[in-house]
C-alpha cells in the first residue's frame, strides 16, 4: 500500500486531482448540511448577481440559489458517474472475459455484438435511449451504461488473450480448475489494474454524458444536477452569465479531477511503468 | 464630358434605386422560425401552433380579417346574411384553382365545411354547429342554411380557422390520415415543395394564385431549430428573417429590440387571445375534488411567472375568459384568482376539504405534464411544483415530445394535471367552450375538452350565450358561465399570454393581417 501510494504520489498533479476529487466529494456529502433545503426552492429575488441577496453564487431565473445547486447537483453527478461505471464494468467484464477465454464462435458472437454497440456514436445513442425511456435518473444511468461498456469489453478481452496461455494459467488447467474458477480466481484478478484505470476515466466521461443530456433537456426534471443548472441557464447566458458559469466550472473541475487521478492510477498500477522505473 | 456623362448616369441610376426601394421586390426567400416541428400539416385536423405557421400559406380561408378585425374577402368574392340571420350566401371567386389544377368550386367549401371542419376539426363543430346543409346552386355560389343565427361564425373563416381543402383529394379516404395531411394541397400564395423531417418546411412560390402579381416571395423555408439560443443566434446573424409565436425567447427579444436591424411587435395576436393554463383530469386521479383545484389556483403567484419567465409579457388572469373580451362587455373578473397568489388561503380550502398532510407535509403526489412548446413551459413547470409544494402538493414533472403528449393529453386521458395554453379566439364560443362543454368530450380531437368536465347547468348556458343576440342578456350569461368556473375550476387560467413576434426590418409586408404569422404572407417581401 505504501508502495502503491509513493509511486502515486511521484505524479503532482495525481495528488492534486485526488484532493480535489476528496473536495468535491466531501462538498456531495455535506450539501444537505449547508444546504438544508431543496434545491429547486425559490430561495429569493430572482437573477441576483453573486454576493447580492444572500446568493453566494448568485440566484437564477426563478431565483434558485446557484451555490446550492451545485453542492446538490454534486450528488447527483457523482452518483450517476459510480454507478454507470459500475454496471458499464460489469458487463463490460462479462463479456470480454468469455470472449477472451474461450476464443472461437463464442468470441465472434460476443465481439459482433460489442461491435453493433461501439459502431453507432455514444453521445447520439445515449440521447436515443433516454427519449425512448423517458428522461428519468434510471433511464440516464441505463442509457451511459450502455454506451460505456464496449470499451470495457475489449479491454477485458485483449487481457484474457494474453494471460490465458501463461503458464500460471496453464498450472491451473493440469490441476483440473474449472474454466469459471480460472476465469474468476486467476486471469481476472490481474488484469484488474487496467480495469480500474479505464473505470476512472469513465467515470468522468459518464458525468459529461449526464450534463450533456442534462443540457439538451434529458436530464431527469425532478433532479438538480450540473446539466440541468446549465441548461436553464443558457438562454440568458448573456444577461445572467452566473447562472450556467458556475456549474459549468464545477463539471471541469470535477472531470479534469478524475482524469488525473486517473492517470496517477495508472502510473501507479501498471506493471510495464513499473517494471522501467 | 466623359466624366460628366458618368456622373449622369450614376444619378439617374441612384434615382431609379432609390424609387424601386419604395416599391415592393418580388423574388427572394423568406427562412422563417417554425417552433416546434409541426406534428403533420393537417390544418383541417388540428389547431397545434406549428401548423398554423406554415399551412395557411398553403391553404386559404374564405375571409382573412384586417389589423380592425375588419373582413376582408379572400374566396369568397363577396357575402351576404339574410334579414333572420338564418342564410349565410357567399360568392365564391372565379378562376381560383388548386396546387394540382383542378378549379375550385362551390362543392369544395360544401365539402370542408360538412365532412371535414364540422366533423374533424378541433373547434370547427363548434364554429359550424349550427349549419343544417349547404346549397350549391352553381359552382361559384355555396348557400349555407342555419338553424339558429350563428354571428361568430363569421370570424372563424380565416385559413388559419376554416381552411378550405380540396375535395377531390379528401373524399372517400379517412381525413384523420389522409396522404394530403403531409402533402397540403391548396389555393394559397405558396405551394407546398417538401417537408424534411428535422429541419424545414419548403413553400414555393405559386404560378397561379388568383392575386395577379402575388406573392412576392420566390420561396419560403420553414426552419425547425430546437435550442432557442440558436434560434436567437440564426436571428441575430440574419440567417432566419422572422420568428413569431415566442419562438425567440422574450429575454433574448428584450436584447435584440435594441438593434437597429431587428424589430419586436406584439401585434397579428388580436384574433388569437392565448391563455396559459393549467388542464386537470376530473375524472381520475388526484384533482377530481374541486376544491384542490380552486386551492391551486389560489395558489398561484401568476405575477411571478409573468415577470420572472415571461419578463413581463402578459396579464394575470382573472376569470374563465380573457379581460380582452371586456371590449364586448363578457368578462367579469372573479375570486379565485389572486394575482400574487395566496398560500394561506389555499392551505385552508385544503385543510377545510380534509386533505390531511403526513409525516412529511405532503398531502398528496401528482404528475406534471408540461406543453412542449419551450423553455418557458418548463420553468413554468419548475415554478408550479415548488408552489404546490408549499400547499402540500407534491408534483413530479414529466416532459415529452408532442405527440406523445398530445396522445397522452387527447387520446388516452392519462395524465392529472397539464400546463397548456389555449387560443380563446374573438369570441368565447370560438375559443372557450371546447373546453368545458359536454359535448367538447371529444377522444382524440386535440385541444377540447380533456378535463373531461361536465355540467348541465354550464352546458345550458354556454347554448343560450351561442345564440343571444343581445349585448346585455349575452354578458349576463357569461357572467354566470364564469361564476361557476371560478368555483369548479376545471381548467385554471394562469395568465393571458403577450406574443412577440422578432423580425428582420428586411422583411416588409408580412404584418398586415390581423392573424399575424398565422397569415398568408402573400404581400411579404424582402428590402435587400
Amino acid at each position: 500500500m505504501n508502495e502503491f501510494w509513493s509511486r502515486y504520489a511521484r505524479n503532482r498533479s495525481a495528488v492534486m486531482g485526488l484532493g480535489i476529487l476528496v473536495l468535491v466529494i466531501f462538498m456531495a456529502a455535506i450539501a444537505s448540511l449547508i444546504f438544508p433545503d431543496d434545491p429547486f426552492r425559490l430561495a429569493g429575488i430572482p437573477l441576483s448577481v453573486p454576493g447580492a441577496n444572500g446568493f453566494f453564487l448568485g440566484s437564477d431565473t426563478l431565483g434558485r440559489d446557484v451555490a446550492s445547486g451545485i453542492a446538490h447537483g454534486a450528488k447527483t453527478s457523482l452518483l450517476i458517474g459510480l454507478v454507470a461505471t459500475f454496471a458499464a464494468v460489469f458487463i463490460g467484464i462479462i463479456f470480454g472475459a468469455f470472449s477472451g477465454y474461450y476464443g472461437g464462435l463464442v468470441d465472434d458472437i460476443l465481439m459482433r455484438i460489442t461491435e453493433i454497440f461501439q459502431t453507432i456514436p455514444s453521445f447520439v445513442f445515449a440521447i436515443l435511449l433516454v427519449a425512448i425511456m423517458k428522461p428519468s435518473i434510471e433511464s440516464i444511468v441505463i442509457a451511459i451504461t450502455v454506451v460505456s461498456w464496449p470499451g470495457v469489453a475489449r479491454l477485458v478481452r485483449g487481457e484474457f488473450l494474453s494471460l490465458k496461455n501463461r503458464e500460471f494459467v496453464q498450472a491451473c488447467h493440469t490441476i483440473g480448475m474449472s474454466d469459471m474458477r480460472i476465469i474468476v480466481r486467476e486471469i481476472l484478478p490481474n488484469c484488474l489494474s487496467p480495469i480500474i484505470v479505464v473505470g476512472s476515466l469513465m467515470v468522468a466521461t459518464a458525468i459529461l454524458i449526464e450534463s450533456g443530456l442534462a443540457f439538451l433537456g434529458l436530464g431527469d426534471p425532478n433532479i438538480m444536477s450540473w446539466g440541468f443548472q446549465i441548461g436553464a441557464g443558457r438562454t440568458m447566458l448573456r444577461s445572467a452569465w452566473w447562472v450556467c458559469t458556475f456549474p459549468g466550472i464545477a463539471i471541469l473541475v470535477t472531470v479534469l479531477a478524475i482524469n488525473l487521478v486517473g492517470e496517477g492510477l495508472n502510473d501507479a498500477l501498471n506493471p510495464r511503468l513499473r517494471e522501467g522505473n | 464630358m466623359k466624366t460628366l456623362l458618368k456622373s449622369c448616369v450614376l444619378a439617374i441610376s441612384l434615382l431609379l434605386g432609390a424609387i424601386s426601394a419604395q416599391a415592393q421586390k418580388s423574388g427572394g426567400t423568406l427562412v422563417f422560425l417554425v417552433q416546434p416541428e409541426p406534428p403533420s400539416l393537417a390544418a383541417y385536423v388540428s389547431t397545434s401552433g406549428p401548423i398554423g405557421l406554415v399551412a395557411p400559406k398553403v391553404y386559404e380561408g374564405l375571409f382573412d380579417y384586417d389589423n380592425d378585425g375588419k373582413i376582408v374577402h379572400v374566396l369568397a368574392e363577396s357575402h351576404a346574411v339574410s334579414a333572420d340571420g338564418k342564410t349565410v350566401t357567399f360568392n365564391l371567386r372565379k378562376g381560383v384553382t388548386w396546387h394540382d389544377g383542378k378549379p375550385f368550386t362551390s362543392a369544395d367549401v360544401q365539402f370542408a365545411i360538412m365532412n371535414v371542419l364540422s366533423k374533424v376539426h378541433p373547434r370547427g363543430p363548434n364554429t359550424f354547429s349550427e349549419v343544417e346543409s349547404i346549397d350549391t346552386p352553381d359552382a361559384h355560389t355555396a348557400v349555407l342554411n342555419l338553424k339558429k343565427p350563428a354571428p361568430y361564425m363569421l370570424r372563424a373563416l380565416s385559413a388559419y380557422e376554416s381552411p378550405m381543402v380540396p375535395k377531390h383529394l379528401l373524399e372517400g379516404t379517412d381525413i384523420k390520415s389522409a396522404k394530403l395531411g403531409n402533402k397540403p394541397v391548396g389555393t394559397g400564395p405558396f405551394k407546398f415543395v417538401e417537408w424534411k423531417k428535422g429541419q424545414y418546411i419548403r413553400l414555393d412560390k405559386n404560378e397561379n394564385y388568383w392575386r395577379k402579381g402575388l406573392p412576392y416571395l420566390d420561396k419560403i423555408v420553414g426552419r425547425f431549430i430546437p435550442d432557442a439560443s440558436t434560434r436567437t443566434a440564426a436571428m441575430e446573424n440574419g440567417e432566419v428573417l422572422y420568428g413569431a409565436y415566442g419562438a425567440i425567447p422574450n429575454i433574448d427579444a428584450v436584447r435584440l429590440k435594441k438593434r437597429d436591424d431587428i424589430s419586436v411587435t406584439t401585434d397579428g395576436y388580436s384574433m388569437i387571445n392565448p391563455m396559459a393554463l393549467i388542464e386537470f383530469n376530473t375524472k381520475k386521479g388526484a384533482f377530481v375534488d374541486a376544491a384542490v383545484r380552486k386551492a391551486i389556483s389560489l395558489a398561484i403567484n401568476r405575477e411571478f411567472l409573468i415577470k420572472n419567465i415571461w419578463f413581463g409579457y402578459g396579464k394575470p388572469a382573472t376569470s374563465a375568459l380573457t379581460s380582452n373580451f371586456s371590449a364586448t362587455g363578457l368578462h367579469a373578473a372573479m375570486p379565485n384568482f389572486p394575482a400574487k397568489g395566496d398560500t394561506a388561503a389555499a392551505n385552508a380550502v385544503l385543510d377545510a376539504a380534509g386533505f390531511k398532510r403526513n409525516s412529511d407535509g405532503v398531502r398528496m403526489t401528482a404528475v406534471l405534464d408540461l406543453i412542449p412548446y419551450g423553455e418557458d413551459w418548463r420553468r413554468a413547470g419548475e415554478y408550479l411544483k415548488q408552489a404546490m409544494g408549499d400547499i402540500g402538493i407534491k408534483l413530479d414533472l414529466r416532459y415529452e415530445d408532442v405527440p406523445t403528449w398530445l396522445r397522452r393529453i387527447y387520446h388516452k386521458y392519462d395524465f392529472a394535471m397539464n400546463v397548456n395554453y389555449f387560443y380563446q379566439l374573438p369570441d368565447p364560443v370560438l375559443g372557450v367552450h371546447r373546453h368545458y362543454g359536454t359535448n367538447m368530450i371529444r377522444k382524440g380531437t386535440h385541444f377540447v375538452n380533456s378535463s373531461r368536465y361536465s355540467n348541465a347547468a354550464l352546458d345550458k348556458l354556454l347554448a343560450a350565450g351561442m345564440i343571444e343576440p343581445d349585448a346585455t342578456k349575452r354578458s349576463a350569461i357569461y357572467k354566470d358561465v364564469q361564476k361557476i368556473l371560478a368555483e369548479d375550476m376545471p381548467v385554471v387560467n394562469l395568465f393571458e399570454l403577450q406574443f412577440l413576434t422578432v423580425y428582420n426590418t428586411k422583411l416588409k409586408g408580412a404584418y398586415g393581417s390581423a392573424l399575424g404569422a398565422y397569415g398568408s404572407f402573400a404581400e411579404a417581401w424582402i428590402d435587400d
